[in-house]
């Protein structure tokens, strides 16, 4: 497994355990209280601290593990792999927030927009990733 | 099961025959990672047309000679 492809899981798994944090913390306030959270900055900068940490570790584990390969210039085949998951990973994001900005016109709601955005935005890059995965994996 | 180009080439036979250069000194001699020099073995890559030609150059061959398509 090259460099680039652990760098994709790492960066999937942290993005998902950063985003579990944030909604089951949304999510928790929302049985609690019975009305969906307003967005608030410290949950954002648990995201972010949470994605971070766990990013930076795993990218200096793997780095580590494969120091030769860390330090290889991107090349062709990677270059397509990320414009190919990247083209298809912002498709994802793109629909999630048209579909975010219906909900707000059906809804009204602003909180709800701002985390289905945020959950769009999340989910795009997730499968940015996730496809990086696949292509690394299969063909291009 | 990944799904394949339909262009197949010979890069592994060739390799084989300079001297058993590894995969990662032809990935090193044309510019690519040896994770390219992998999928292009195995079909799952077609390379550009520069890559192409200095694979065939490097065993001193013509571009056909390495590569054709899958009837």
């Amino acid at each position: 497994m090259s460099f680039r492809e652990k760098s994709a899981w790492i960066m999937s798994i942290a993005l998902l355990l950063g985003g579990m944090v944030y909604f089951s913390t949304v999510v928790s306030i929302w049985f609690e209280s019975g009305q969906l959270a307003s967005p608030a900055i410290p949950l954002l900068v648990t995201y972010t601290v949470v994605i971070c940490v766990l990013a930076v570790i795993g990218y200096i584990v793997a780095a580590t593990l494969t120091p030769k390969d860390a330090r290889t210039a991107v090349d062709e085949r990677e270059r397509q792999i990320f414009s190919r998951a990247g083209h298809y990973g912002s498709v994802v994001s793109g629909a999630g927030v048209v579909m975010s900005l219906g909900g707000y016109l059906l809804l009204q709601s602003g909180d709800l927009l701002f985390h289905t955005v945020l959950a769009s935005l999340m989910l795009g890059q997730v499968a940015d990733y996730v496809l990086q995965i696949r292509y690394y994996r299969t063909s291009i | 099961m990944s799904p394949k180009t339909p262009i197949v080439n010979r890069v592994r036979e060739l390799r084989e025959r300079h001297g058993g250069m590894t995969q990662a000194q032809l990935g090193e001699a044309i510019g690519v990672t040896r994770q390219t020099v992998i999928a292009i073995e195995q079909n799952r890559y077609s390379p550009s047309l520069e890559s192409a030609f200095r694979i065939a150059r490097l065993f001193g061959v013509g571009l056909e000679d390495v590569f054709s398509w899958d009837e």
